[in-house]
């Protein structure tokens, strides 16, 4: 692979390294966790980048490779104990305006994504994305009609998660 | 207010605060090590591979050639290793082709195609493991079995003679030596292979999730 193809997507991806980062927010619970799935993310965007044919937004490509990654192709280890990590709330917690019951709620609420089996989570996090549902659908490859289903049934979910 | 509409506000807000990796570090990463299961199958053949390849130089010393010579069965063994050794290589060469194929940019339902298909070549892997130990083992047996009968000095011979119930007994011990070592075999692939599939067994189903 050439010089120029490396620099193109490494420039590309410095630039749109939110949306990974944000993905493993969802997909994991601590710091080491974060970082593995970065690293296997960025790597398989690196393989697949000679495939981009540039017909879409690096952005939009970006966000089916990942979840992608996210969902099938990455070995999680031992995902049994859900905890919310310490530094993820501390690092929260530098919002602005501080009140505690606000405050208490978003925890909850992330607790409860992170109970999510992993196409709930792209759903979410989707949503989160400020993606309509023809976005929705053509980055995970289902229907429009079935991501509306979907996602309505996610939020379902969620609020039997949140008041059981 | 709807949940997802609290945690989408809070979500924008969250916006600035992630991690920032500088290009250097962006650039150093993308050639590591990749960690996906289908590499690990693949990489996984190639190391069990070379155990038995070396496993096999070590075993095979002039000793063993002048047994095997001596019980008939040279031609036979060097017949069993090059067969073997193009089929392993055949399967390797089959990880290697998933490996390649299973790319994170395909839609769901091809990714289903591949997972299915690396399962499935997975399973053909451990039977032929499995059948040809079987098929090997069995065929020595027989070799060695026959070799030493000829062989019996013929004073002796009266005193080595089986009666029914003795070969009865001597045909279910082999058989059950035979089941318990293919058990162990069997046991490890399921071990060896087991951890990976299972993993993507449950991608799979996590997919069909998303189509139904």
């Amino acid at each position: 692979m050439d010089k120029e193809l490396e620099h193109q997507f490494v420039t590309n991806l410095e630039q749109n390294q939110n949306i990974v980062h944000k993905i493993c927010r969802i997909y994991t619970n601590d710091q080491a966790a974060h970082n593995d799935l970065f690293q296997e993310i960025s790597i398989q965007l690196w393989k697949a980048y000679p495939k981009f044919r540039g017909d879409a937004k690096f952005s939009t490509w970006m966000y089916r490779v990942a979840l992608n990654t996210a969902i099938t192709l990455y070995r999680k280890k031992k995902r049994g104990i859900q905890t919310i990590d310490y530094d993820s709330v501390h690092f929260r917690i530098k919002a602005e305006e501080y009140d505690g019951e606000a405050e208490k709620q978003l925890t909850l609420l992330y607790s409860a994504v992170k109970e999510l089996n992993d196409i709930d989570k792209a759903l979410v996090f989707l949503y989160l994305e400020d993606k309509n549902y023809k976005e929705i659908s053509e980055t995970l490859g289902i229907s429009e009609v079935n991501a509306r289903v979907k996602m309505n049934r996610v939020k379902t979910k969620l609020k039997k998660i949140l008041n059981p | 207010m709807d949940e997802l509409e609290i945690l989408k506000k809070d979500w924008k807000k969250q916006g600035e605060n992630y991690p920032r990796l500088s290009y250097e570090e962006i650039s150093k990463m993308i050639w590591k090590r990749s960690s996906s299961i289908v590499k690990w199958i693949f990489v996984i053949s190639i190391l069990e591979f070379l155990f038995w390849a070396i496993l096999n130089i070590f075993l095979a010393d002039e000793a063993y050639w002048k047994e095997m010579e001596l019980i008939n069965l040279k031609e036979f063994t060097i017949v069993v290793y090059i067969v073997g050794y193009a089929i392993t290589f055949y399967f390797i060469w089959q990880f290697y082709r998933n490996y390649i194929k299973i790319s994170s940019t395909d839609d769901s339902a091809t990714l289903m195609k591949n997972i299915l298909k690396t399962r499935k070549t997975v399973k053909y892997y451990i039977g032929y493991v499995i059948i040809s130990t079987a098929v090997t083992s069995l065929v020595y047996l027989y070799f060695t079995f026959n070799y030493h009968i000829k062989n019996a000095v013929p004073e002796e011979a009266a005193s080595y003679e089986f009666d029914f119930n003795q070969w009865l007994l001597f045909i279910g011990m082999t058989t059950i030596v035979i089941l318990i070592f293919l058990g162990i075999i069997w046991l490890f692939y399921r071990l060896l292979y087991g951890i990976l599939l299972k993993r993507l067994s449950k991608n799979y189903k996590e997919l069909m999730k998303l189509q139904v």
